[in-house]
């Protein structure tokens, strides 16, 4: 508070000494910066205080030459400008404000060097008014304008960033960096120096332009504050060689203001733009390097010849050790095209796939190439991920990035397990709700050949024995023996667990092999299936085994649906046909009870049943069967009676499997088969 | 009790079954342990043949499992005809709860498939024996 104090009356001094002689208004008005960068940087709890010590430090050297009521009004003033300022600078950029860039460099401008001193003057040009300082509204509403305009772009940012950041950064700066200040601030004092000694008779303009080095020089090395710091300073000693005479003493002192006001405006704008710029530009070239540094991914920046850069940190760790292939084992300076091309000749085909890839985005024939591969470095096998993208720049190049992706990789490939095995169980579940009739199927062909067998064995022990009766008895064993061969391969199939494997399909053979399978369940529960299949049926690519499962999971729902239908009217319909050009269409219809309205959206969602005793998976569990083969399943009840089920299955690319003709033939169940 | 029925001829099954290699293959059997078989595709079948008015057969061997007619109903149906067949049924799927279903409706010889010639011919036997039994002590008749 008490330095604040000392400096506000440093800067009403400032203020006095260049004025506008008959209005009252300073050239420059520091209080204004520093009242207003005060406020700004500290809590608000502190804002009276500040406010009470700035009043006192304005009223104090004023109130001997000008009446009371004139230097209230004038704090009034103040006030509302600098709180004006405060009050939009936190909003627009929180108690530590940044200008790195042309846009925050702007909302500055509007708020603190446009808005504020504007309300400021409105208040005090009346101030000057009503005391008869001026015939003329406008004449003291620009001036103090002006004066205050100048203050908010010169010095605040300088009370704003430079003061606080510097000292906070003192103690921590680098000892180039305090010389390279030094030396700045050296080539400022020249130039104050030529500023103030001028009217050299070889370069009568020369004060215009000297201070442009040393301002850019600030601009760019010491982002916005510097520039500020800079600035401040040739403003005050362009303020003070007006006093010594020079190039802004004209002929009258209004002249003389305006011109000087004119050059600091126009020297001010572009100098913070360029340090704004400056700044944004460090900015973003540290969260680059922050980036890269964060990143566990490796990365490296290549030139247009594919001569490495620039490496990151986790690419450094990785560059000379056996995590990555040779041909990764590059730093700054290497040719990474040439490590590739090595490897390659070697024999590595990742390397020969790398180096295509990077020659073709930096030859700009693609802007982004990927490639994935594997390796066993010893400790089990890592799966990789390398990227190439262009650098949209003239002089191109890339970056090049490497992930290790195993984890996600082993996390994939345990879903795809979990999957199989899931799909597996539910196959399993299935066929343990056929067991009855799969016992059933299997008892048949048993029975008939121990029968045939016996029968045999007695004809045997007659003299003589009836050949020809023996031949018969044996084609039939022979005959059975097949039967009961063919109902354990079917099973065989259905228990295996086994990867998914796409083969060319004719769906409605596969609608024929599930019936047969589920044709002993179907004659328990009295059901008849009808069939109906279109001629020319274009072949699906799909697992012959999952796409079964499905199938028989829908028979099945179907045949439960119907329990409480009368056995007559339990009837059901497959039909197999061609959807569009490319999709075959299997349906499920059932005459039973038909989907409650309220499950029929989720009823492909786990858990959601409509079966007292049901789990709720099957329908699910076929639903990720089918969309892993392309396809579609869905559910919707018949206009009648009972549901039908859809499953929509992309054909095959190119020729169609000729279908047996039985197009239309409704074929009871218990003659599928035969 | 033997083979031989109650007035010295050969004891006659009928076999109601609705797989042909099945029935063939169980006819020939009866046959080869000195029974005299007819056998029917299906239940409806051998209900039509009692009722052309020709000597029923002594025992009915039937098939759980069929397509239209289940071995129960053909059971039922004749039992509430009043028709009163010694009758053994067959089964590919032996589940307890459909032997009690069986056993309740009467049918007291259930066996489980593949089956013997030998075992076959005793289950008829038996069966022909029990409700001969029954007959005599209930007065017979049912309804």
């Amino acid at each position: 508070l008490l330095i604040f104090g000392a400096v506000s009356l440093l800067g009403n001094e400032f203020g006095t000494l260049l004025r506008y002689p008959e209005i009252g208004a300073a050239l420059f008005y520091p209080p204004y910066a520093i009242l207003t960068a005060t406020l700004v940087l500290s809590p608000r709890r502190d804002w009276p205080s500040y406010i009470l010590v700035s009043v006192f430090t304005h009223v104090l050297p004023h109130v001997a030459q000008w009446p009371l009521s004139w230097v209230l009004l004038a704090d009034v003033a103040n006030l509302a400008r600098a709180l004006v300022a405060t009050v939009m600078l936190r909003w627009l950029f929180g108690d530590r404000p940044r200008l790195d860039g042309i846009r925050e460099l702007m909302l500055f401008i509007g708020s603190a060097v446009l808005i504020a001193p504007a309300v400021g003057a409105t208040i005090g040009a009346a101030n000057v008014v009503l005391h008869g300082g001026s015939a003329t509204y406008w004449r003291p509403w620009s001036a103090w304008f002006m004066s205050n305009a100048l203050t908010g772009l010169t010095m605040l940012p300088m009370f704003l960033i430079a003061i606080p950041a510097g000292a906070a950064s003192l103690r921590r700066a680098r000892r180039r960096r305090v010389a390279e200040a030094l030396l700045l601030a050296l080539a400022l004092a020249c130039t104050v120096v030529v500023l103030m000694h001028t009217t050299s008779p070889w370069a009568p303009a020369l004060p215009l332009y000297a201070p442009l080095p040393a301002l850019i020089w600030a601009a760019l090395r010491f982002g916005v504050g510097g520039a500020s710091l800079a600035l401040t300073a040739v403003a005050v000693a362009a303020v003070w060689s007006v006093d010594r005479g020079g190039l802004f003493v004209l002929s009258s002192p209004v002249d003389s203001v305006l011109a000087l006001q004119l050059f600091v405006l126009l020297t001010t704008i572009p100098v913070l733009c360029i340090a704004a710029v400056a700044s944004a530009r460090y900015g973003a070239v540290r969260l680059y390097r922050a980036l890269l540094a964060s990143l566990q991914d490796h990365v490296a920046i290549l030139d247009a010849r594919g001569i490495v850069l620039e490496i990151n940190n986790s690419w450094r760790l990785t560059a000379d050790t056996a995590d990555v292939q040779r041909f990764h084992r590059v730093g700054p300076g290497d040719d990474y095209l040439a490590a590739c091309r090595a490897a390659a000749e070697r024999g590595d085909a990742d390397a020969a796939r790398a180096l295509a890839g990077i020659q073709s985005v930096l030859g700009r024939g693609q802007r982004r190439f990927e490639m994935e591969y594997d390796r066993e470095p010893g400790g089990g096998r890592e799966w990789w991920v390398m990227s190439v993208e262009a650098l949209e720049r003239l002089e191109g190049g890339a970056v090049v990035t490497r992930a290790n992706v195993s984890a996600r990789r082993r996390a994939h490939l345990e879903i795809e397990e979990q999957r199989r095995e899931l799909s597996h169980l539910a196959r399993v579940a299935v066929l343990g709700q056929l067991s009855g009739a799969l016992a059933h199927e299997l008892s048949q062909p048993l029975t008939s050949i121990l029968a045939n067998a016996e029968a045999a064995q007695h004809l045997l022990r007659r003299q003589p024995a009836d050949l020809h009766d023996l031949s018969e008895i044996l084609q039939d064993i022979l005959t059975e023996d097949r039967r009961a061969g063919q109902v354990v391969h079917r099973l065989r199939a259905l228990l295996k667990r086994g990867e998914m494997r796409l083969q060319r399909v004719d769906a409605g053979e596969l609608v024929r092999e599930v019936l047969e399978l589920a044709r002993g369940e179907l004659i328990t529960r009295r059901v008849t299936a009808a069939t109906s299949v279109d001629r020319d049926l274009p072949a699906v690519l799909a697992d012959r085994v999952q796409l079964q499962q499905v199938l028989l999971n829908l028979i099945l729902n179907a045949s439960e649906a119907m329990s409480a239908t009368a056995p007559a009217e339990r009837t059901l319909l497959l039909t197999v046909r061609a959807a569009s050009l490319r999709d075959v269409q299997v349906s499920v219809r059932d005459c039973g009870t038909g989907i409650p309205p309220a499950l029929i959206e989720r009823l492909f969602e786990p858990f959601v049943t409509t079966k007292p005793e049901g789990l709720g998976l099957g329908l699910s569990i076929s639903k990720t069967i089918v969309s892993a083969h392309g396809g579609r399943l869905w559910a919707e009840n018949n206009p009648d009676r009972g549901a039908t089920v859809h499953c929509l299955l992309p054909s095959a690319p190119t020729e169609t499997i000729a279908t047996p003709a039985d197009e239309g033939a409704h074929e009871p169940a218990s003659a599928v088969g035969d | 009790l033997t083979a031989e029925a109650v007035d010295g001829s050969r004891v006659s099954v009928a076999i109601v079954d609705d797989d042909a290699a099945v029935r063939v293959a169980l006819r020939r059997l009866c046959e080869a342990v000195g029974l005299t078989a007819t056998a029917y595709a299906s239940g409806g079948e051998f209900i039509e043949s009692l009722q052309t008015g020709a000597a029923g057969p002594d025992c009915l061997v039937l098939d759980i499992q069929m397509a239209g007619m289940t071995g129960l109903e053909v059971h039922r149906h004749l039992a509430d005809r009043g028709v009163r067949l010694p009758t053994v049924v067959i089964t590919g799927d032996d589940a307890p709860e459909i032997r009690s279903r069986y056993v309740a409706a009467g049918v007291s010889e259930y066996l489980r498939k593949p089956v013997g010639g030998t075992e076959l011919r005793a289950a008829v036997e038996r069966a022909i024996g029990k409700l001969d039994g029954d007959s005599r002590g209930t007065g017979g008749g049912a309804s």
